[in-house]
């Protein structure tokens, strides 16, 4: 893992077109701007670990879903 | 002469023009890369999720408006770019479906699948201002 230490405002650049840049230092976080190309994903990683968990989820029953259509249909 | 359709044939082959492609696949299925939507009466309203291109695996999902009328997730530039939106009236939305072992079922409406039809083209996208739950109920069996 690369370490550096930056102040506000400073930068990092990673690759071609990714900036990273400190925009505020508190007590107990970092506040944190990113300018990246449209095709590159940004996202938190507990974010992006609770969707991959939902999706998880979400395709490993598929057993009661036609009660919960009929259910669904009956409700609307 | 007639020749008798092979026991072990698929029973649909599913046309190339049916797929829709999803470059990234969706998070924990990134091989997951072409996914067809299966309707029927039997399951509607909900909707079939079904990889075609990857690792087996199949979602259920449902237009998240039909949960909540007011449903409106904002597209980021970049999910507009890589959907190749023009229209978005035209997008096609599903919020995939868990059901628990007790019968629970809960949509994600926070992280939805956006289809365009026009492209062929399906992300699941992710609003960095999360306003919806991740766990919606819908309906309970109990």
């Amino acid at each position: 893992m690369l370490v550096f230490t930056r102040r506000k405002n400073e930068t990092i650049t990673i690759g071609d077109g990714i900036e990273v840049r400190v925009l505020r230092v508190g007590r107990d976080g970092v506040r944190l701007g990113i300018v990246a190309p449209a095709d590159v994903s940004v996202h938190r990683q507990e974010i992006y670990q609770q969707i991959r968990e939902a999706n998880e989820s979400a395709a490993a029953a598929p057993l009661r879903v036609p009660e919960v259509a009929a259910k669904l249909r009956r409700s609307s | 002469m007639i020749v008798p359709r092979r026991q072990d044939a698929p029973e649909d082959i599913t046309p190339e023009d049916s797929i829709i492609a999803f470059p990234e696949g969706l998070p924990g299925f990134e091989s997951c890369r072409g996914f067809v939507i299966i309707s029927s009466p039997e399951l509607a309203p909900l909707q079939q999720l079904q990889c075609v291109a990857g690792p087996p695996a199949s979602f259920v999902g449902i237009d998240p408006r039909r949960l909540v009328p007011s449903y409106r997730c904002e597209l980021s530039r970049a999910d507009r770019e890589r959907l190749g939106v023009s229209d978005e009236s035209v997008l096609l939305w599903l919020s995939l479906i868990v059901i628990d072992e007790d019968g629970t079922a809960a949509a994600n409406l926070r992280a939805p699948i956006v289809i365009n039809p026009m492209t062929m083209t399906g992300r699941q996208v992710m609003p960095q201002r999360g306003l919806y739950a991740l766990r919606h109920v819908i309906t309970d069996l109990a």
